[in-house]
């Protein structure tokens, strides 16, 4: 019954422009020896996209640097990478340098450390056709301005003589798109490519990827921890963990007929895609410890089918399908992925509901005057926030959304009275508040809530769980000793974490473990509203759902409002009631999420929505993309007047767009009037 | 890409303190040997220090005078055991005191920012503008030269860069978000500061004082040679160089043992700041 | 901000902190608990001596008019009257400054280059038995106070192996070029201390730059290592090294005064501890305001070279 392992080989692995074999590194040595990728195998054929995914940990990062000889640190124990049949791993060094840049390259992740800051980007670019095309310096700047052309940049002769400082993130990624197929390599390494950029804009890379794959026909190797975005690229995906390829197939197959659980635990992370609020279903416990990996198979301990069985032996390869295989020996009688029931209906209060909380017309600007010589300082203002007005009901989620610059942390932090807004106010029950927190009074601040981003910074690193989560309680209450011991255990219980946590310090927590006391700290001063900013945008997929399933129940058991602050509307979709979308310091576009995400109003919105990965290949198309406009003067008339695809002129440059008000609360700020 | 691999940046300064320990072992040994030195040095000295013997007038190094002796004839090994105070106790004075006005200096800064810390940082670099001996030797000339008067001017000189190294790591925690959700809760002042924000910087602290007291080893050695804080007949080791330095020609034992002296001493010191630094990676310049 | 407004604002600062710096040199002089009258003669003198001197030198005017007199002065030039030559301060000072600034100058000439190369050397190489030398060399000389190097220079070098003559005995004005046998003690021992911050300092931010992301990328683009050090390593190294240069200048003028001092030199710095000696308190002030501002100087030059080299200030 179990086929053999020649049987599972593709066809095809011949002609394989990049075949792994048995790949295993190891970093450091002794008992402190992380096996970092342990027996992958994996073949790539010419012309083909193959996606490999796992979450932070899983050693993916380290496979694609091994392709390009560069393995900083660890070790290559066994196994064989080759290209075109060649053994890379018996390369001397000037081997590897006739193949780096020139047979094999590679797209980083953060495109703006990967660029040298002191090089001008045609030069950058220009180096490896010096290198391995053996032109002249001239031949290879021009060479360099075409294939910035070739990646869409815009005025390519002039950016090549710029720094990389002085362009987008966007644009860096495309320069380093631009200096990976200046050789027509045989293969393109992506390591996470898109992450850290705007949606909008990843949108826009992914299509530039799709576009030069149809014109070059390269094979691509490409690493995310992000499903949808490697379904949209892939023909095949490869699932690690832990350092094992634990499935194999093509990436539709995968994304919806999983056939290890564990790819089915990542399956049922994803926030549904069709906006239905139904309960998240996460992969419990973490990632094994990779100095002492137990025997078996790697998954069983957090494994919901794991029987005895399963401990016994490494699993053995098994096909499940075409081209389809799996590590599970149990996968025949695994379950297809299916949800659990909705959570709870959309909550949306009557319009005659008065708000809890409202921010009206609230600015925000950076200003800073220098004390030592102001008359050579030029007084660089920028507004982060523009005349925001918006209003939260009791035990409602308001989801904020925007990309990077758009003032939404910004917001958050006038809120909760860590920054002083320059104009406007935060209203509680119509009553307006100090600005800042010192000045409030303790029942305000007790009402108001905040959960940071960063959960390794949001904890103080000298202190137990049990005292940072047991400080409000004292601060706010006027409990007794044992009292507040007994509140911090609920409290602790309440997130998912047990009493054994109380004393261990935020260095022996896991990412999810710390934002969960975040939120235990926030829910023990007992606030009416807690604002989430980009609470699990730190965070792994399968992490980020059990977080957000811990605030859902939350939400249900104390009646609490959130304000939730993210870039990702696939979160907001999934948790809000209400969205506001904004950019650039101001709120384009209010109302419910079902109203906003059916039937955008904002021509931004619109894009952002077209943007989501879908997980299908060609399903997305990005939006038109507008090279800038130039406006006119600045700080005046819509702020997305230079990027809006529905311009209509000087209209917009001049004059500020009017609310167009639309059902149950929907308001669009644009010179358009809204459909109905 | 490993959890090890992030584990090892994963905030630094949370992990000071354990490592700090098993750190600062061989520091702990080699204060022990310098505190040994302080206390019991002019206990173990074989002749006294003070007292002049004609009749051993100018000695090359022998069993008896192993350091030889001066032209009084003085033995130069008793006058180094002896002088281990007068040299090493301002140097860690001066580099307490000035820790001590750093700290609170660069705690203010970090915490307020703004106007506050802009104007006080700007007086530090008046002060930081002056070379450190130069300042040094102007402060003392005009206050007088007593080794009180050398302690406050060597403090002078280590406040200004304690309090700019204090203040950037008070600065870089300032920024993490538990202060800002201390800020939210309305704590007050003293919690943030004393509570939140300085067990955080205790390793700093400690790293600082490890590394300004080699330096203040060096300093107090260069202005005692300059002639500055302790006067004849104190063995101060750089007084006793620049004493003995007019007989180099046919007696150099006069100058070699107690530069050799200061050359180890200082060096251990350094060799042990540069030690807890480096493991702390906390940048040399801003160290310094 | 542009590039030139940048510069502006960074000489506006030193010109105003160099204000302050002379504001805080006169009132060390004149405000700390001692007085000069008192520093000039010393502990012993008789109250009526000192009453006396405090009347001949203006003391008993108030504080601010006697800086606002002393600061025109100071500007025009005129540095006021040394008390033991009775003479002009100013050209007292020019000869020697000349001099030291000519081995100041010698000494940045030898010190950078070889420091950078030895530092970028033992980063290359980081871990390496060379870089544990490097490394291990400049943190024993770096623990030396000047005098114990120069006078174990002396020692080697003029006395026992009578190489090199131990005291450089030029008179201030005398072209410094006739001897430069003289020279070459005094330059070995300030290039041998001042090194040792540029090479640590060189290595610290070449080992950064090395494990930065760029440097990978133009590795993973096929060129040869050495290529990568060269183009894409080095000269990112460089912009905090510059800076640290012009600090490290100040270590090496307050080195300037114990060499100038051992070696004889009739420099400015051994000028000020003859000034110290003799309390000589106008030629004191003087000279700390010459050495504070040539420390500013230094790096005034440092800031602006790695204004002028860093990519990201430039349109």
């Amino acid at each position: 019954m179990i086929p053999q392992r020649h049987e599972i080989r593709q066809a095809g692995v011949e002609n394989a422009v990049l075949a792994i074999e048995n790949l295993s590194i190891t970093y450091g040595k002794g008992s402190e020896a992380v096996h970092a990728v342990r027996g992958v195998t994996l073949s790539i054929a010419p012309g083909e996209a193959y996606g490999l995914i796992g979450e932070s940990g899983s050693g993916k990062s380290t496979v694609a640097f091994s392709c390009m000889g560069h393995v900083a640190g660890g070790e290559i124990e066994t196994g064989s990478i080759k290209l075109k049949g060649e053994n890379l791993l018996r390369l001397s060094p000037a081997g590897w340098q006739s193949v780096r840049g020139n047979r094999v390259a590679m797209v980083y992740q953060d495109p703006m450390n990967a660029l040298n800051p002191a090089f001008k980007l045609g030069a950058q670019v220009a180096e490896a056709l010096i290198r391995h095309r053996n032109m002249t310096r001239k031949d290879a700047l021009a060479r360099a301005v075409e294939l910035f052309r070739q990646v869409r940049l815009p005025d390519p002769e002039n950016l090549a003589q710029r720094y990389p400082h002085q362009i987008s993130g966007g644009q860096q990624q495309r320069v380093v798109i631009a200096m990976a197929i200046a050789c027509e390599a045989e293969l393109l390494i992506m390591d996470e490519p898109t992450t850290g950029l705007d949606i909008t804009t990843e949108a826009h890379i992914l299509d530039l990827i799709a576009d030069l794959r149809k014109r070059l026909g390269m094979a691509i190797l490409f690493i995310s921890h992000n499903l949808r975005v490697v379904a949209q690229v892939c023909d095949r995906v490869g699932v690690l963990y832990a350092g094992q390829m634990v499935e194999e197939g093509p990436a539709s197959e995968v994304l919806r007929r999983a056939r290890h659980p564990y790819t089915m635990g990542l399956n049922n992370s994803l926030l549904p895609i069709d906006g239905a609020v139904k309960r998240l279903n996460p992969i419990p416990g973490s990632l094994p410890d990779l100095r002492n990996v137990p025997g078996g198979c790697i998954f069983a301990a957090r494994c919901a089918y794991a029987t005895p069985q399963c401990k016994d032996a490494v699993p053995a390869i098994q096909v499940v399908g075409s081209r389809h295989v799996s590590r599970c020996i149990f996968n025949e009688i695994l379950p297809l992925a299916e949800r659990a029931a909705e959570t709870r209906k959309r909550f949306g209060p009557e319009e005659s509901v008065p708000p809890q909380l409202s921010v009206v017309d609230l600015d925000f600007s950076y200003a800073r005057p220098s004390l030592a010589l102001p008359f050579l300082n030029r007084k660089e203002q920028s507004k982060a926030l523009d005349r925001v007005t918006l209003a939260i009901r009791p035990g409602e989620t308001l989801g904020i959304v925007g990309e990077s610059g758009s003032g939404k942390s910004t917001l958050a932090r006038c809120i909760a009275g860590l920054r002083a807004p320059t104009g406007g106010s935060v209203r509680m029950e119509g009553q307006r508040l100090e600005p800042l927190a010192g000045q409030r009074s303790r029942d305000a601040r007790k009402r108001v809530q905040i959960v940071f981003q960063n959960p390794d910074s949001a904890l103080n690193p000298m202190r137990t769980v049990g005292e940072i989560v047991s400080r409000p309680i004292g601060l706010y209450g006027n409990a007794s000793g044992p009292e507040v011991a007994k509140r911090t255990a609920e409290l602790l219980e309440m997130v998912n974490l047990s009493e054994r946590y109380l004393t261990r310090f935020p260095r022996e927590l896991s990412g999810g473990e710390k934002q969960r006391v975040n939120i235990a700290r926030a829910l023990a001063a007992d606030p009416d509203i807690i604002i989430c900013d980009e609470p699990t945008s730190a965070l792994d997929i399968s992490v980020q759902a059990a977080v957000l399933n811990t605030l859902i129940d939350l939400r249900a058991k104390r009646g609490v409002a959130y304000i939730f602050i993210t870039h990702d509307l696939g979160v907001v979709r999934y948790i809000a009631d209400r969205v506001a979308v904004m950019y650039s310091g101001s709120v384009l576009e209010t109302g419910p999420v079902r109203e906003v995400f059916a039937n955008p109003g904002h021509a931004y919105t619109e894009m952002l929505l077209s943007a989501m990965p879908r997980g299908e290949r060609h399903a997305r198309h990005a939006p038109e993309e507008i090279v800038s406009r130039a406006r006119p003067v600045q700080g005046q008339g819509c702020p997305f007047a230079d990027r809006c695809l529905r311009y209509l002129g000087q209209e917009c440059d001049a004059v500020t767009p009017p609310l167009r008000l639309g059902r149950n609360g929907h308001m669009v700020s644009c010179h358009i009037p809204l459909r109905t | 890409m490993t959890t090890v691999a992030t584990n090892a940046t994963d905030r630094p300064l949370a992990r000071v303190s354990r490592t700090a320990r098993a750190m600062l072992r061989p520091a702990e040994l080699y204060l022990l040997f310098l505190v040994l030195l302080i206390v019991a040095g002019p206990w173990v000295a074989p002749f006294s220090a003070y007292d002049f013997n004609a009749s051993a007038s100018l000695l090359g190094p022998s069993w008896v005078h192993p350091f030889g002796t001066d032209e009084f004839g003085r033995d130069i090994l008793s006058r180094v055991l002896v002088g281990a105070r007068p040299t090493l106790l301002p140097a860690f004075a001066a580099a307490t005191l000035g820790i001590a006005a750093g700290t609170v200096t660069g705690l203010v800064c970090g915490l307020f920012g703004g106007r506050v810390d802009e104007l006080i940082m700007r007086s530090m670099d008046i002060l930081l503008s002056f070379p450190a001996l130069i300042l040094a030797m102007l402060i003392v000339t005009m206050m007088g030269s007593s080794i009180v008067n050398l302690v406050l001017a060597m403090s002078l000189i280590f406040w200004p860069r304690s309090a700019r190294l204090i203040r950037s790591a008070a600065l870089e925690i300032g920024k993490r978000e538990f202060i800002e959700a201390c800020r939210a809760r309305g704590e007050s002042l003293g919690f943030i500061l004393f509570r939140e924000m300085l067990p955080n910087l205790r390793s700093v602290v400690i790293i600082d004082l490890a590394l300004r007291s080699s330096y203040a080893i060096l300093l107090s050695a260069s202005l005692a040679y300059l002639g500055m804080g302790a006067q004849t007949p104190t063995p101060a080791w750089g007084l006793m160089v620049k004493e003995g330095q007019q007989f180099i020609q046919f007696a150099p034992w006069l100058t070699v043992f107690p530069c050799l002296v200061v050359a180890v001493i200082a060096t251990g010191t350094v060799l042990i700041g540069e030690s807890v630094r480096q493991r702390f990676a906390i940048s040399t310049r801003l160290a310094r | 901000m542009p590039l030139w407004l940048l510069i502006t604002r960074r000489i506006a600062v030193m010109v105003i902190s160099l204000f302050f710096v002379a504001l805080l040199t006169f009132l060390i002089v004149n405000v700390l608990p001692g007085d000069v009258a008192t520093a000039i003669l010393g502990d012993t003198a008789t109250p009526d001596q000192v009453a006396a001197l405090r009347g001949s030198l203006g003391l008993d005017q108030p504080v601010l008019l006697r800086f606002m007199k002393w600061f025109f002065d100071l500007l025009q030039g005129d540095f006021g009257t040394s008390l033991t030559f009775n003479r002009p301060v100013g050209p007292m000072i020019a000869g020697r400054l000349l001099n030291s600034a000519t081995l100041a100058l010698i000494c940045m000439i030898v010190v950078i280059p070889v420091s950078i190369l030895f530092g970028a050397i033992a980063a290359v190489k980081q871990g390496s038995l060379l870089d544990r030398a490097i490394t291990g060399l400049t943190t024993f000389l770096f623990g030396m106070p000047e005098y114990v190097l120069a006078l174990g220079a002396m020692l080697i070098f003029a006395i026992w192996l009578q190489w090199l003559p131990g005291a450089a005995m030029i008179n201030p004005g005398e072209s410094l070029f006739l001897h430069l046998d003289t020279l070459v003690l005094p330059v070995l021992v300030i290039s041998l201390g001042g090194a040792t911050y540029i090479i640590q300092m060189t290595r610290a931010s070449m080992i950064d730059v090395l494990a930065s992301p760029y440097v990978r990328t133009a590795l993973l683009k096929g060129i040869p290592r050495w290529q990568v050090i060269l183009k894409h390593a080095l000269p990112n190294a460089m912009l905090p090294t510059l800076v640290e240069i012009g600090l490290s200048f100040g270590a090496l003028l307050g080195g300037l005064v114990i060499i100038e001092t051992i070696f004889n030199f009739a420099g400015i710095g051994q000028l000020m501890v003859m000034a110290v000696q003799s309390r000589d308190v106008p030629v004191l002030q003087a000279c700390v305001l010459v050495i504070a501002a040539a420390y500013s100087l230094g790096s005034l030059l440092a800031d602006i070279a790695s204004m002028l080299l860093n990519p990201k200030l430039r349109n």
